[in-house]
């Protein structure tokens, strides 16, 4: 029973992360094409996470109700901001001699993109995606009071009925669980970087 | 007024100082000079205490530095570095009087301090006194850098470098205000410097120091006249403004950052190159290394295929120097020519390096006004 | 407007609450991280372990390290200041420490060379150098401090987390906007706040090199 909450967990998180590249890239390359939509798109993104995660969940429950549904929406919404910030950031930091010799060579803006400038950011765009990881996996403690489940299950009841050992296994899995992925996305992102140098 | 006895330093296995023993007198304006690495900025830096020496004495005024409280040493003596490091979060006024503040100089004398030292670098105190450094062009900032190591008057100024990073005109005013303020100040000066024009101008002794020992120390004239070893003589060829451009040759201007590809090459790889450097021609090679001539982009464009090797495109003959030739001939070529450089070979007709006319410009100011850079 | 008349007062009540959750507990954490940041920054060869261990120390949930206080130290203030104190410490820690550390060698050479003494160097040309990350960092503990107050409410001592634990429980969307709404606000509000505190504090001649 342990094992599957720990894998719920992990689902949650997982799907979540995956949601909030899908949209959180495509806002971010967004930001950095359109001057007018970098404002609004930055600061939309900002004000999500000034909203306390466990009001955003609770929100998000009134419309589609309790469960992992809500959860997850409520996770990419507050995941996002890393991922579109890194993106960002990344795409605008490639250095500009290599986006001048892109232009230089003929290529649209959108083969500069996605051929040059997305692959030179991406370790950046990387990073972002290891905070919002790491991140989901502290705020998803949470899903258990929107009907997510999860770690959090555990250590709410650990609290609720002063059991410190069912605190410290609920609290132990998730530093492990948040220690082993921003261990190995740091070192997968260290792959990617001495790739694109060589 | 300044004395090292028998001082070494070493980091690691490597030499640094090696038993260096010399002796400043009051009011000298002393240049260390030598190649990188020589020890000069140790020895600068060894004054202040910013490093410590392994072995050996240094005393100011006959008294051991090792036995003086660093940070009261260094308020006696002004420094002055070539990043400059104006203190951004304060004002030229606030960074002139750090260290009179920190003598407990009155208010009012500190300004009065500030007002003079800035009048004499013609910078009006109303005008920049509240400015932030990084309002300054670097130029005045290094003139402020200047003013703070002697604004609280210390009998001592060391100075790293102080002009590296300006430009040669800045750095010519600059160098002709600090002749006017040792003159008028007659504080003991000690300067680094790579430039030997610098030292031949500035000073009263120049110390040439190579692998941490002292190679000649002399007034200016004396090393001109007679310098001691082949590495002095060399340093003040290459940056004498009297050489005799008679002796140039065509070694002397070349770079020697060029590409060459063998025959064999691919045309493919050879426009990767090109594209990747951001060059439109390349130097060929024969198998042994001789040189054969050059192909530009616009050949390969007519050649039309991009398949095949680069020998099967005929060579362009471009024009050629003896890397002995006269500086003057490869120039002539070269103006003479519609080719956009001059290919220097070796004596063996292996390629030395190419004569560009942007090289040949920043070539003939250099040796006319020193080292560009 | 009868939703107002009923929960008006107690919102009031809330939100002070919760706003002197946030200013206390930031204001101790920044204080600590603060001592901390310049001590690691004098002793970067231990830095290089111990911040690592520290950020191990930042996964573990808030709502655990309130929970276990709850259990040692019961339902009092002190529960949720010392809570979110520790978490507001962190950010600004590491931006103390990447602050002082980012400070280019040649300006404390050149304090040394004007000999100041360490104390000096510190106070009068790496600190103020230091600010603009500084601010940075305590910038971020502020949102999520207002974030994590939030949980006050779950070991029942108020704050803005109350309507949105007991919105959550009745199924009542009116209760939770109004909790996460003014809790939003003050996010914002503090943080445009910090950003004015920035514009106050950041010494002038910084401001032109960004």
């Amino acid at each position: 029973m342990n094992i599957s909450i720990i894998l719920e967990h992990f689902y949650l998180v997982f799907m979540s992360v995956l949601f909030s590249v899908v949209v959180g890239l495509p806002l971010g390359v967004l930001a950095y094409l359109n001057q007018t939509l970098q404002k609004i798109v930055l600061w939309v993104v900002e004000i999500l996470q000034t909203i306390p995660a466990l009001a955003l969940l609770g929100l998000i429950m009134i419309i589609f109700g309790a469960g992992k549904l809500t959860v997850i929406i409520g996770l990419v919404l507050y995941s996002l901001l890393p991922i579109v910030h890194n993106t960002f950031i990344g795409l605008e930091n490639v250095d500009s001699g290599i986006k001048e010799a892109g232009k230089g060579m003929g290529l649209t803006k959108y083969d500069r993109l996605i051929s040059v400038e997305i692959p030179l950011a991406f370790p950046m765009i990387f990073t972002g995606i290891r905070i919002a990881t790491v991140t989901t996996i502290g705020v998803a403690v949470f899903a258990t009071s929107v009907g997510g489940g999860g770690l959090g299950s555990i250590i709410n009841q650990g609290i609720r009925t002063q059991n410190m050992e069912l605190i410290i296994f609920g609290t132990l899995a998730l530093m492990i669980m948040a220690i082993f992925f921003d261990m190995l996305m740091i070192w997968v992102n260290g792959r990617l970087v001495k790739r694109s140098s060589n | 007024m300044i004395r090292f006895e028998n001082v070494r330093k070493k980091y690691g296995d490597t030499v640094i100082l090696d038993n260096l023993s010399f002796n400043i007198e009051p009011g000298e304006f002393v240049v260390l000079i030598g190649p990188s690495g020589c020890g000069k900025t140790t020895t600068l830096k060894s004054i202040n205490r910013l490093i410590t020496p392994d072995q050996g004495k240094i005393f100011i005024d006959g008294q051991d530095i090792s036995e003086v409280n660093p940070v009261k040493l260094r308020r006696k003596i002004g420094y002055v570095i070539q990043q400059i490091g104006l203190f951004p979060n304060m004002t030229i006024e606030q960074n002139i009087g750090i260290v009179p503040k920190r003598l407990k100089y009155s208010k009012s004398k500190i300004k009065e301090i500030t007002r003079e030292l800035m009048e004499m670098v013609d910078m009006s105190f109303e005008d920049y006194a509240h400015k932030y450094p990084s309002e300054l062009s670097g130029g005045q900032q290094q003139r402020i850098g200047v003013l703070r190591a002697l604004a609280a008057s210390p009998p001592i100024v060391l100075m790293d470098e102080p002009f590296g990073a300006l430009d040669p005109l800045t750095r010519s005013t600059l160098q002709d205000e600090i002749v006017k303020l040792h003159k008028k100040l007659k504080k003991t000066i000690v300067f680094v410097t790579h430039d030997m024009n610098e030292a031949l101008d500035l000073a009263d002794k120049i110390i040439f120091m190579e692998k941490g020992e002292i190679v000649q120390m002399a007034t200016p004239d004396e090393m001109l006249a007679h310098p001691a070893s082949a590495l002095i003589r060399d340093f003040m060829r290459k940056s004498s403004s009297s050489a005799d451009s008679s002796d140039l040759t065509a070694a002397d201007f070349m770079k020697t950052k060029f590409f060459s590809v063998y025959k064999k090459r691919s045309i493919r790889e050879c426009t990767d190159l090109m594209a990747r450097q951001h060059i439109d021609s390349l130097l060929i090679k024969n198998d042994d290394n001789t040189y054969a001539g050059i192909v530009t982009i616009r050949a390969i464009k007519k050649h039309g295929k991009s398949s095949g090797s680069i020998g099967d495109i005929t060579p362009h003959v471009n024009i050629t120097s003896n890397i002995s030739e006269n500086a003057k001939e490869s120039f002539d070529k070269l103006y003479a020519t519609d080719d956009n450089y001059v290919v220097v070979l070796e004596d063996d007709n292996t390629i030395a390096g190419i004569i560009t006319k942007t090289g040949m410009a920043t070539a003939m100011a250099d040796t006319l006004w020193g080292d560009m850079q | 407007m009868s939703f107002f008349n009923t929960y008006g007062e107690r919102l009031i009540d809330a939100i002070q609450i919760h706003l002197f959750y946030v200013l206390s507990s930031v204001f101790i954490g920044f204080v600590i991280a603060l001592i901390l940041g310049i001590i690691l920054s004098r002793i970067p060869r231990y830095a290089n372990i111990i911040m690592p261990l520290l950020s191990i120390f930042q996964t573990i949930p808030g709502i655990v390290f309130i929970g276990v206080l709850f259990l040692y130290l019961g339902m009092i203030p002190a529960t949720v200041i010392i809570a979110l104190a520790v978490y507001a410490i962190f950010p600004v820690l590491k931006n103390t420490y990447t602050g002082l550390m980012d400070v280019k060698p040649e300006y404390i050479e050149a304090a040394k060379g004007c000999g100041m003494s360490p104390i000096q160097t510190l106070l009068e040309v790496e600190l103020p150098l230091a600010t603009p990350s500084i601010i940075t960092g305590l910038r971020m503990s502020t949102i999520y401090t207002v974030s994590w107050s939030v949980l006050a409410a779950m070991i029942g001592l108020g704050g803005l987390g109350e309507f949105i634990y007991i919105g959550i429980a009745s199924n009542n969307n009116a209760l939770i906007l109004l909790g996460a709404i003014p809790a939003a606000l003050m996010a914002i509000v503090l943080s445009l706040l910090i950003d004015g505190l920035r514009r106050l504090i950041v010494p002038k001649g910084l401001r032109s090199l960004k």
